[in-house]
């Protein structure tokens, strides 16, 4: 593969930025003069506009008071705020990101675990063979109205919504992992004098690692999606709740600002994801010397 | 019959010597509705501290029969005694090796902990270990290469670090399957010097698979001959060079050349039958 030089790639990703940004901030601008170009999607009505929405950013955070003078840190005025409303956006984001966090590792535990049962046993997979075929052929999302109904508004239903999408994502990446196992590895390891459960802890788990882990980036969006989904459906808080209310009001910059946010959510948590891979599974990334 | 056989068949032993014996030992696999006959009533002793060689053309079974004493694999008639006791297959057997024809050091663990696996299996106590990994990662030449993975190593180190997997755990029988055979023909003969030296100290039973005759000429003290599928014995020979042999300098001698060639016609008929089969 050639290689381009980190900062050229830098400009042109700084350049895109600009220009998406441009084009959202002021194409609405040229409608007035050359309405041929300019679609309405473009109206901020529909999508807010990049200045409109840091305002408002500002504004849902606490940071800013409506009248548009900056919430003092010492003399209390932040803290009023927040306690004025009780979905501001730094509780929503911490109220939908701990649901996410408690789909994802249930999910990702109870998939792990079954895969690699399923994996292991000839005889399971075959008995449970159709039963998981039938159950993921559900989109798991319709689910969520039902899980709602079963576990209320709470942060339960939310959690239950999560980890439904998670762990079959894990699961099934996991069955394979642990089904392609090279036999050399589990021979060796046998006449070296491992027992059943040396071979899982030592050689199973750690050659199914590199599946597992195939699995958990989009398994953190599926995770953040579930969240969303039922927030959508039935909450008193978190994000989804707010993009439900701006909607209510007609207001494309608050839908916006929850967007931005679940979008930083997003990369932050696969970014843990991906260092934690990098680290657990760096005996891939060595090559050879020769 | 030659002089050559019968001195490595018919001298009388007494059974406390024997470590392994294979009695009657046949294989047959099912593979879609035919039944391939992979090894057919093979029967043969092998002495402590005795280094034999399997050899034959490839599809001649050898591998199955060592598998087999292995415990990898289930004979479908026959039985194999490991110092008088029946290996059941699936159980590994105390004090038996394996090395594998391609090296199957685990990619996950660097080549220290490669190295130290089967002590760890046996709950070695973590001082003790680091100190026989030393010993074995020298005696290996991979000094400085403790932290490497596998991926970053060459064939032939690679293969080394194989074999002090298997010998750190001090096992009297060893087990092996073409361990050299992808090796190139140099890595091939320095392995053979590193493999002579361990023996000449520590005196293990070795069964040796291979299709090299030059390579079991080198190393074993007996050889048995497969002949091409179902595998039976065609044969065997003793290899009566001078021990502490030379890898380089054993290939030289006027014996070497003889018993090449000796065994050489025996072995390429087989190679023919094993082709048009």
């Amino acid at each position: 593969m050639r290689r381009y030089s980190t900062l050229g790639t830098i400009g042109w990703q700084v350049l895109i930025c600009a220009i998406v940004l441009s084009v959202w901030q002021w194409g609405y601008d040229l409608r007035a003069r050359l309405p041929w170009l300019v679609p309405d999607l473009l109206d901020p009505y529909f999508i807010s506009k990049p200045s409109m929405i840091f305002d408002n950013f500002l504004i849902q955070s606490c940071l800013k008071s409506k009248l548009g003078v900056f919430n003092g840190w010492f003399n209390g005025e932040f803290a009023k705020c927040l306690t004025r409303n009780e979905n501001n956006l730094w509780a929503a984001t911490a109220i939908t990101l701990k649901n996410t966090f408690f789909g994802f590792i249930t999910g990702v535990v109870s998939g792990f675990v079954a895969g690699l049962i399923l994996g292991r046993s000839d005889r399971l997979s075959a008995i449970f063979q159709p039963f998981i075929t039938a159950v993921n052929s559900i989109p798991r999302i319709a689910l969520a109205p039902i899980i709602v109904l079963a576990f209320g508004i709470g942060d339960m239903s939310k959690i239950v919504t999560s980890w439904i999408v998670v762990v079959f994502l894990v699961f099934f990446n996991t069955f394979e992992g642990a089904r392609s196992i090279d036999e050399g590895f589990t021979n060796a390891a046998r006449l070296l004098g491992a027992s059943e459960w040396q071979i899982t802890r030592t050689v199973v788990i750690p050659s199914t690692m590199a599946w597992v882990f195939a699995s958990l980036t989009p398994a953190i969006s599926f995770a953040l999606i579930g969240v969303i989904v039922g927030e959508f459906i039935g909450a008193e808080r978190g994000i989804g709740r707010l993009i439900i209310e701006s909607e209510a009001r007609g207001e494309a910059s608050g839908m916006m600002i929850a967007v931005v946010v679940l979008m930083l959510v997003g990369v932050v948590l696969s970014a843990i994801i991906w260092r934690l891979q990098a680290y657990l599974l760096r005996w891939q990334r060595q090559r050879s010397a020769e | 019959m030659s002089a050559l056989e019968t001195s490595a068949t018919t001298s009388p032993r007494a059974s406390a010597d024997r470590r392994v014996e294979v009695k009657g030992l046949s294989k047959s696999f099912q593979l879609a509705k035919t039944t391939i006959e992979a090894v057919r009533d093979v029967t043969f002793d092998v002495r402590r501290g005795e280094f034999v060689a399997l050899l034959g053309p490839s599809g001649s079974g050898k591998s199955t029969v060592l598998n087999m004493i292995a415990s990898l694999i289930r004979p479908t008639a026959g039985e194999i005694l490991i110092d008088g006791k029946r290996v059941v297959s699936g159980r590994a057997t105390p004090n038996v090796g394996y090395v594998f024809q391609r090296d199957t050091l685990f990619p996950w663990r660097t080549v220290a902990d490669n190295i130290g696996y089967g002590l760890e299996l046996s709950g070695v106590s973590a001082r003790e270990r680091k100190e026989r990994i030393a010993e074995c990662v020298a005696r290996a030449g991979l000094r400085g290469f403790e932290n490497a993975y596998p991926s970053a190593l060459s064939g032939g180190m690679r293969q080394r670090a194989a074999l002090m997997r298997t010998l750190i755990v001090e096992p009297q029988i060893l087990l092996m399957d073409e361990p050299f055979g992808a090796l190139d023909t140099h890595t091939k003969i320095d392995m053979h010097e590193v493999l002579l030296r361990i023996w000449e100290r520590e005196q293990q039973t070795v069964l040796f698979v291979t299709h090299d005759l030059g390579e079991a000429l080198t190393l074993a003290d007996r050889i048995i001959l497969f002949s091409a599928r179902p595998g039976r014995i065609k044969d065997m020979f003793a290899v009566d060079f001078a021990r502490a042999r030379d890898a380089v300098k054993v290939r030289e001698t006027p014996r070497y050349a003889e018993l090449f060639q000796h065994i050489w016609h025996s072995l390429g008929e087989e190679f023919i039958k094993g082709r048009s089969a």
